[in-house]
C-alpha cells in the first residue's frame, strides 16, 4: 500500500481534499463538540478528519486574534484626510507639472486642486488630521498612519481585487480567506469571515471581492447585515415547531442512511451541518440584537443619529462579532457607483463630506469602545481604500480628483500596532509615495504576521504552485509600525 | 582587501569605493543583494557578480552609464525603482552616480554560480509521464469469474497482490441510479428502474449502458466536465463583467460534439486551430471560442501586462487541459520541479502569438472575437437582407437630406452656402432654430431608425464567439525576464516542451494576406498525435475520474512531480492505447469502464478492506459521491416535475433572491430574469456569470471559472443546510412536488409518501419507513398545519435527505 506522501510540505490530506478524492472538505461533527460523532468519522484516506474552520494554532505568537478591515471603497483622497500637504493649498487652480495615472490615462500636468479642509493636530502625538474627521482626530494616539502605499492599478475593479486578494487578476483567495484558512475560527456558530456591505450596494465586481478563489468555498466571506435578516437564508420559512419536526425526522432518516455507511465522514458532517444551521438561526440574530447595549454605547457609535446610524450599527456589530470570536470582518463604506462611494470625480467637498460624515463618529466610537473593553490589544483595525486620489483635478471644471495608485494613505490600529505614529511619505504634492514606500502586499504581510501567520510561509497548493497571498517573492511586513 | 578597479574607471578619489560606496551599498542594497542574497537575480558582492547583472540583463552600461538599469532604477526613472522603499537622499544618490559614471568598480569577488536546474536531466528523461505509451497486456488473474474485461484484470491483479477482494455487485436500483447520474446527470425514473430490475436478459446491463450513452443528455453531463477544464464562462469578469456575445454557441458545440462522440483528436484540432484546419466549418470556427472564454480586463492599468495575461491564460489552460502539464509555473522562472525551462513557456506562447486581443476597446462585440458563421444556404438570404437594408438606409438618408435642405432654406444665405461644403455639420447644428411643426420629430426618427438598423446584425446573419482577424506575421516572441513583459529578452520560435522532445517544428512564414500565422495547426497536430505521450493519457484519465470518483492520476491537470503518482500506471497506459485504437472516441471507453465488474461494485464499507486500504487506492469498492451542483438543482426540478429538458440555445437566467443580488454594485445587472418555462431548464444552460452565481449552484461547489477546474470540491457547510431548508428555490420546488404527489396519488398519504421516496431515491420504501413518514405528515397536520402545507413540508424533508443528495 502506498504510504502517505508529502507534497511540498503539505500533508496527503490537503492533497486529497484538493483533488476531491473523497476527503470531506468540512466534516462538521467536531464543531458541535460531539466526540462520539468525531470518533465515528473517518476521512477517505483513513485518517481522522479535520474541520477546515476549526481553530488552528498560529505558527508564531499572534499580536491580534481578529481583524476589522474598514474598506473605504472608491478611494479616499489622502491629501484631504490624513496626509497634510501645505504646499498644495496655494497652488489651487494653477496648472502644475505632475505625473499622474488615473481613469483619464497618463498625464504630465494638471490643474491643482488645493485641499478643501484645514488640518488640526490631535492626541498627544499631535498628528495632523483634516476637519473631515473631528472625532477620529481624538484617537490618533492609537493609530499608525502609513502615507506611502502604492498599488498596481488605478482602475477600481482590478485595484479592489489587488487590495482584497493581492492580485489584479480575479480567481485568487481574499485576505479574509487566507486568515481563516490559516487560523480557522473559534466560534463555529457564526461564520469566520464576514463582509458587511454599504446600504447602497456592493462594490464593483461584487462577490469577487470576498471570494475564496481556488480555495474551497468554506473560506469565502459571508454577507452579514446589521439590520433585518442577518444572513442569507437565515430566516426560517417555517414556524419553529414545524422546523424542529422536520429536523428531527430528517435527522432520523439521515442517521438510518448513515448506519450502513458509517465509514463516510461526509455523511456525519452533513447531519451535523443541519444542527449547526439550526443553531446559527439563533446565534446570528443574537449577534445582531443590540437590545442589551446601553445608550451610551449606542451614542458612542452614533446609532440612532441619522447619518451615522447605518455605519455605526455595522461597527458595533463588528465589535460584537469580535467578542464572539469571528476572525475577519470587512465593512464597506460606500457601494455601487460614482458618488455612492468615495469616488469623488466631480465634487470632492460634497462627496467626502458625505462619506467622512457618515463614518467618522462610528469609527472613532469603535476604537474607543474596543479600547475601554480591553479588546483593542487583540483586534487589528485597518482603514483605507483601494487607492488614493490625485492632487490635480480630473476635469476642466470642479474639484473632483482622479484615482491615484502611485501614493496613498492607510492606517492601522490595535493588536500589535504602534500607536501615534506616521510612517512613510508622498512627495510635496501627494502625487506619489517617495519615502519608505510600501506595496499593498506589505500591508497583507503585516496583517498575516500580526495574526501569527508567516506571510512568506502560508501557502496553498494550486495549479502546480505553492500559492501565497503575497506572491512568489518574499515580502516584508511593515516593521516600523509594529509594536 | 585587494581592490581591483575596472579599467574604464574615471577619476574616483582614492579609497572611495571602500570608504564611501561600500557602506552605502550595504545600507541601501545589502538586504537583498549582498551576502549571498540575489533578489531579482542580482548579487552586488563583487565585480564579477555585478557584471553578470540580474534577471533583466546587465545593470551597468559602459557606453552611457546613466542609461544603465542600475542608474535608472536608483534615480527612479525606469521600470524598476530601487530601493523599493523610497528614492535615495540626494547626497547618497550623487555618490552612487559618481561611482556608476566610473564604471561601477568593485573588488572582483566570487564568480556567481551558474543556474542549475532542480532535477538532473537523466532523471527527467526517465520520468514516467514523458515516456511513450507502451504496449501493455492485461495481467493474468486468478479471479476470472469476477474479471469481465481487461479493466477488471488490472484492478483485480493489484487487489489480489494486497490480499483484498473486490466488493460484490450493487443492487440493480443502485446501479441504474449511479449509471444515470454518471452519464446524464439525471435520476432514472421509477419506471426505468422497474424495467431494468425486471429485465431477465443476460445483457440487461449492457442495454442500459447503451441506452444512456445514446441519450442527448449524455452530452450535457460530459460536456459540462469539459467546460470545467477549459474555464468556460459567458462573461469577462472585472468591473463591468460584460457578457461574451454568443458564448453559448461554444457550449452547444461541446454538447453536440460529445453527443456525436466526435473523436478527441478532432476536438483538439477544432479548438486549437479550427480556423486553420476547417475555416468553412461553422463548428470548427465556434470551437476556437476556446480562446475567448477566459477573464479579460477591458480597462487594464498596464495594457502590455494584460496582453500577456491573456496569453498566459492560453498557455495555462492548454498545457493543463491537454497535457497535464503546469507550464504556467514557468512564466517567470524555470519550473521548480518539473523539467520545464522558462523558454519552453514562451515557445508554447509563440504558437498563440497570432491571436489578437479579445477586443481593442471596451466593446464586447469585437471583430477580433466574433465571426460570421452564417450557413451557406442562408448566406444568400442574409446578403439579400443586407442589400435591402442598404437600400432602405440609402432611402432614409436621402429623405433626411431633403428634409434638412428644406429647413436650411430658411437660414441666411451664408449658412445655405456653407451647407454645400465641408462645414455642413456646423450648419446642421442650427437646424433646431429653424425647424417647424413635426420636422424635428421626423428628423430624429430618420436618424434613429438608420442607427438602429446599422447596430443590429441582419436577421439571417449568424455570429459566433471565436478568434478572428489573426495576424499572419505575428510579432516575435521573447522570453520575459521574471515574467515581466516590459523586460523582453531572447527571441524564441514556436516549439514543443523540452521534456517531450523539444522539437522546433518548421512552420513556413504565412502569406502576408493569410488569415492567420498557421502555427496553431502545427501545435494541434502535435497535441492530437497518438505519439504524444500525454494527450491520450490525460484524456482517458479524466474519463476514469468521472466514473470512479478519483482519477488514476488524481491530480488530473498535473501529471508532473507535484502531482499524484498513478495508482494503476499499467491500466492508464492500456486505456490510453485503447483510446487511440478506438479512434479517440470516448463512448467505447465509457462502455468498457461501465461494463466492468469494477464499476458495478457496491460502495459498502468492509472492515478488512478499510483496515488495509482505507483510501480505496486499490479500488476495492465504488466510492459514494454527492451530487454535483448541477445535479442537485436539476434533481430538485426533476422531483418536483418542473424540469425542462429542452436542449441547446441561449442561456437562461433563473431568479436570484434580492438579498444575493444586493452584493452587486448594481443589483440585478447582467441578470435579466428568464420566464418560468426557461428558468427550469437544466443547469448547464444557466448563464455562467463570473461575478454572480445561482445560490444553489454556488453552495454545492460549482466550478470557479476564472481558471481551469480539474476536480470539484465537495464541501459540507451549514450554508447548504440553510439554503435548502430556508431558501426560496427549495421551498418552491417542495411546493411543486407536493402538488405533483397530490395529482399522482390523490388523498392517500401513504401512497404520496411512497411516491416521494421513489422519486427522490428510486427505492421502494419498507413499511416501517412509510409508517414513520406518514406519521410525520399526520403530526404536522395535528399541530394545526394544513394538509397541503404538511405534504409540502414533507417534500422539503425528502429533498434534504442525504439519500437524495448522495449516490449509493
Amino acid at each position: 500500500m502506498t504510504q502517505p506522501r508529502q507534497f511540498c510540505g503539505r500533508t496527503r490530506r490537503e492533497w486529497l481534499w484538493e483533488t476531491g478524492a473523497g476527503f470531506p472538505a468540512a466534516a462538521l461533527a467536531g464543531m458541535l463538540g460531539n466526540d462520539f460523532l468525531a470518533r465515528q468519522s473517518r476521512a477517505a484516506d483513513g485518517s481522522a478528519w479535520t474541520n477546515p474552520m476549526a481553530p488552528k494554532a498560529p505558527g508564531a505568537s499572534p499580536k491580534a486574534k481578529s481583524v476589522i478591515f474598514l474598506f473605504m471603497y472608491g478611494g479616499p483622497s489622502h491629501v484631504d484626510t490624513f496626509d497634510h500637504k501645505p504646499d498644495l493649498y496655494p497652488l489651487d487652480g494653477k496648472t502644475i507639472p505632475v505625473k499622474t495615472f488615473g481613469r483619464g490615462g497618463h498625464r504630465n500636468q494638471g490643474r491643482a486642486v488645493g485641499p478643501k479642509w484645514q488640518f488640526q493636530p490631535g492626541g498627544k502625538c499631535g498628528k495632523l488630521v483634516s476637519d473631515l474627521f473631528p472625532n477620529l482626530r481624538n484617537r490618533v494616539d492609537d493609530i499608525a498612519f502609513v502615507h506611502s502605499f502604492h498599488a498596481e492599478s488605478p482602475i477600481h475593479g482590478s485595484a479592489m481585487l489587488m487590495m482584497n486578494s493581492g492580485r489584479v487578476l480575479s480567481g485568487f483567495p481574499c485576505l479574509g480567506s487566507w486568515v481563516t484558512y490559516g487560523l480557522g475560527t473559534p466560534n463555529q456558530n457564526l461564520p469566520g469571515f464576514v463582509v458587511m456591505l454599504d446600504r447602497t450596494g456592493g462594490p464593483i465586481s461584487g462577490p469577487k471581492n470576498w471570494s475564496s478563489g481556488f480555495m474551497p468555498a468554506a473560506y469565502q466571506g459571508t454577507l452579514l447585515r446589521a439590520t433585518g435578516n442577518a444572513l442569507n437564508d437565515l430566516n426560517p420559512v417555517l414556524s419553529p415547531a414545524d422546523q424542529r419536526r422536520i429536523l428531527d425526522r430528517l435527522g432520523q432518516k439521515n442517521h438510518e442512511h448513515l448506519l450502513t455507511r458509517s465509514d463516510n465522514s461526509e455523511l456525519s458532517a452533513r447531519i451535523a451541518s443541519y444542527e449547526l444551521a439550526y443553531k446559527m438561526q439563533a446565534s446570528a440574530p443574537e449577534a445582531v440584537d443590540f437590545s442589551r447595549e446601553d445608550q451610551s454605547t449606542r451614542d458612542l457609535y452614533g446609532i440612532g443619529k441619522g447619518r451615522t446610524d447605518d455605519f455605526g450599527r455595522k461597527c458595533l456589530l463588528a465589535r460584537r462579532l469580535v467578542e464572539r470570536g469571528t476572525r475577519f470582518i470587512q465593512i464597506y463604506s460606500g457601494g455601487a457607483h460614482n458618488d455612492d462611494n468615495w469616488d469623488a470625480h466631480s465634487d470632492i467637498v460634497r462627496n467626502h463630506e458625505k462619506h467622512a460624515g457618515n463614518t467618522d463618529l462610528p469609527i472613532a466610537g469603535l476604537l474607543t469602545d474596543l479600547k475601554r473593553r480591553g479588546m483593542l490589544d487583540e483586534t487589528l483595525v485597518v482603514w483605507g481604500g483601494e487607492f488614493g486620489r490625485q492632487p490635480t483635478a480630473e476635469y476642466a471644471q470642479g474639484t473632483g480628483r482622479d484615482h491615484n495608485a502611485y501614493g496613498f494613505t492607510m492606517w492601522l490600529a490595535g493588536g500589535g500596532i504602534k500607536g501615534g505614529i506616521a510612517h512613510g511619505a508622498t512627495d510635496e504634492l501627494g502625487s506619489a509615495a517617495v519615502e519608505n514606500r510600501y506595496h499593498v502586499k506589505n500591508l497583507h504581510a503585516t496583517v498575516l504576521e500580526l495574526m501569527g501567520l508567516d506571510p512568506n510561509g502560508l501557502s496553498y497548493f494550486y495549479g502546480g504552485l505553492d500559492q501565497k497571498l503575497v506572491g512568489v517573492e518574499p515580502v516584508e511586513p511593515i516593521r516600523a509600525i509594529m509594536a | 582587501m585587494a581592490v581591483l578597479l575596472v579599467a574604464a574607471a574615471g577619476p574616483l578619489p582614492d579609497g572611495f569605493v571602500e570608504k564611501e560606496l561600500m557602506p552605502l551599498l550595504r545600507q541601501h542594497c545589502g538586504k537583498c543583494h549582498l551576502d549571498g542574497k540575489n533578489k531579482g537575480g542580482l548579487a552586488m558582492d563583487g565585480r564579477l557578480a555585478l557584471e553578470k547583472g540580474g534577471d533583466t540583463g546587465p545593470v551597468l552600461d559602459s557606453k552611457t552609464p546613466r542609461q544603465g538599469t542600475l542608474a535608472r532604477s536608483l534615480s527612479y526613472e525606469g521600470e524598476l525603482k530601487m530601493p523599493p522603499t523610497g528614492k535615495l537622499p540626494k547626497e547618497h544618490l550623487d555618490k552612487f552616480m559618481l561611482w556608476i559614471d566610473a564604471g561601477g568598480p568593485l573588488p572582483a569577488g566570487k564568480a556567481p554560480a551558474a543556474k542549475t536546474h532542480a532535477s538532473a536531466p537523466a532523471d527527467d528523461a526517465k520520468y514516467w509521464a514523458y515516456q511513450p505509451v507502451g504496449p501493455v497486456s492485461p495481467p493474468v488473474v486468478s479471479g476470472n469469474a469476477w474479471a469481465r474485461n481487461a479493466v477488471d484484470a488490472f484492478i483485480l491483479a493489484k487487489l489480489e497482490k494486497a490480499g483484498l477482494k473486490p466488493n460484490p455487485e450493487a443492487d440493480r436500483r443502485t446501479l441504474l441510479r449511479r449509471l444515470s447520474y454518471d452519464l446524464t446527470g439525471l435520476a432514472p425514473t421509477p419506471e426505468e428502474i422497474d424495467a431494468f430490475v425486471g429485465d431477465q436478459a443476460t445483457d440487461a446491463w449492457e442495454k442500459q449502458v447503451d441506452r444512456l450513452l445514446a441519450s442527448p443528455h449524455y452530452g450535457e453531463r460530459w460536456g459540462r466536465h469539459w467546460l470545467d477544464v477549459i474555464r468556460y464562462a459567458e462573461t469577462n469578469g472585472y468591473e463591468r463583467d460584460g457578457a461574451k456575445p454568443n458564448a453559448w454557441r461554444f457550449r452547444d458545440y461541446v454538447i453536440r460534439s460529445f453527443n456525436a462522440d466526435k473523436p478527441f483528436d478532432r476536438l483538439i484540432r477544432e479548438m486549437i486551430a479550427g480556423d486553420e484546419v476547417a475555416p468553412e466549418d461553422p463548428d470548427a470556427i465556434t470551437a476556437t471560442g476556446y480562446y475567448r472564454l477566459g477573464i479579460w480586463d477591458d480597462e487594464p492599468a498596464d495594457p502590455l501586462q494584460a496582453r500577456f495575461d491573456e496569453f498566459d491564460d492560453f498557455v495555462a489552460t492548454t498545457s493543463q487541459a491537454f497535457l497535464g502539464m503546469t507550464m504556467n509555473c514557468a512564466r517567470c522562472h524555470d519550473h521548480k520541479i518539473d523539467p520545464i525551462p522558462q523558454a519552453d513557456y514562451y515557445r508554447l506562447l509563440a504558437f498563440f502569438r497570432d491571436i489578437p486581443r479579445y477586443s481593442n476597446d471596451r466593446n464586447v462585440m469585437s471583430a477580433s472575437s466574433q465571426r460570421d458563421i452564417t450557413p451557406l444556404d442562408r448566406r444568400k438570404l442574409y446578403e439579400d437582407e443586407l442589400r435591402q437594408r442598404q437600400d432602405l438606409v440609402a432611402k432614409l438618408t436621402a429623405d433626411r437630406t431633403v428634409l434638412e435642405n428644406t429647413i436650411i432654406k430658411r437660414m441666411g444665405a451664408e449658412d445655405q452656402r456653407a451647407s454645400e461644403g465641408p462645414d455642413r455639420p456646423l450648419v446642421l447644428k442650427k437646424l433646431k432654430e429653424f425647424q417647424k411643426g413635426d420636422e424635428g420629430q421626423r428628423l430624429r426618427q430618420l436618424i434613429d431608425s438608420v442607427r438602429e438598423m446599422e447596430r443590429k446584425p441582419v436577421p439571417s446573419q449568424v455570429f459566433t464567439l471565436a478568434i478572428n482577424r489573426c495576424s499572419p506575421r505575428p510579432e516575435p516572441t521573447q522570453v520575459m525576464a521574471r515574467g515581466n513583459p516590459h523586460a523582453p529578452g531572447a527571441t524564441v520560435e514556436p516549439g514543443f516542451p523540452k521534456a517531450l522532445g523539444g522539437a522546433t517544428p518548421a512552420i513556413p512564414v504565412a502569406d502576408p494576406k493569410a488569415p492567420s500565422a498557421g502555427r496553431r495547426k502545427v501545435l494541434a497536430e502535435w497535441l492530437a498525435s497518438p505519439s504524444n505521450p500525454l494527450t491520450a493519457r490525460v484524456w482517458v484519465n479524466r474519463i476514469w475520474q468521472h466514473h470512479f470518483g478519483r482519477a488514476i492520476v488524481a491530480s488530473s491537470n498535473d501529471f508532473g512531480k507535484y502531482g499524484m503518482p498513478p495508482t494503476h500506471p499499467e491500466l492508464l497506459d492500456w486505456l490510453a492505447g485503447e483510446l487511440v485504437r478506438q479512434g479517440w472516441k470516448a463512448k467505447p471507453i465509457h462502455r468498457l469502464l461501465l461494463t466492468s465488474s469494477a464499476y458495478r461494485m457496491s460502495s459498502a464499507g468492509r472492515a478488512d478492506a478499510l483496515a488495509k486500504d482505507p483510501g480505496n487506492n486499490l479500488l476495492w469498492r465504488q466510492p459514494m459521491r454527492r451530487l454535483s451542483a448541477e445535479e442537485v438543482r436539476d434533481s430538485f426540478l426533476q422531483a418536483s416535475g418542473r424540469l425542462s429538458l429542452e436542449i441547446g440555445g441561449e442561456s437562461v437566467y433563473p431568479p436570484i433572491p434580492a438579498e444575493v443580488l444586493a452584493g452587486q454594485s448594481v443589483p440585478g445587472s447582467g441578470w435579466p430574469v428568464s420566464p418560468p418555462e426557461k428558468s427550469t431548464r437544466r443547469s448547464v444552460y444557466v448563464h455562467v456569470k463570473r461575478s454572480l452565481q445561482l445560490p444553489v449552484l454556488g453552495q454545492f461547489d460549482q466550478a470557479d471559472p476564472d481558471s481551469s477546474c480539474p476536480v470539484r470540491y465537495t464541501t459540507t457547510v451549514p450554508a447548504q443546510a440553510l439554503g435548502l431548508l430556508n431558501g426560496k428555490f427549495s421551498n418552491e420546488q417542495a411546493g411543486h412536488m407536493a402538488a405533483r404527489l397530490g395529482k399522482e396519488a390523490p388523498g392517500d398519504i401513504r401512497a404520496q409518501v411512497a411516491r416521494a421516496i421513489r422519486l427522490t431515491t428510486g427505492r421502494i420504501p419498507v413499511a416501517a419507513e412509510l409508517d414513520a413518514d406518514a406519521a410525520f405528515v399526520k403530526s404536522t397536520v395535528a399541530a394545526g398545519t394544513s394538509e397541503t402545507e404538511a405534504l409540502r413540508q414533507y417534500c422539503l424533508l425528502a429533498l434534504n435527505a442525504s439519500e437524495f443528495l448522495y449516490l449509493d
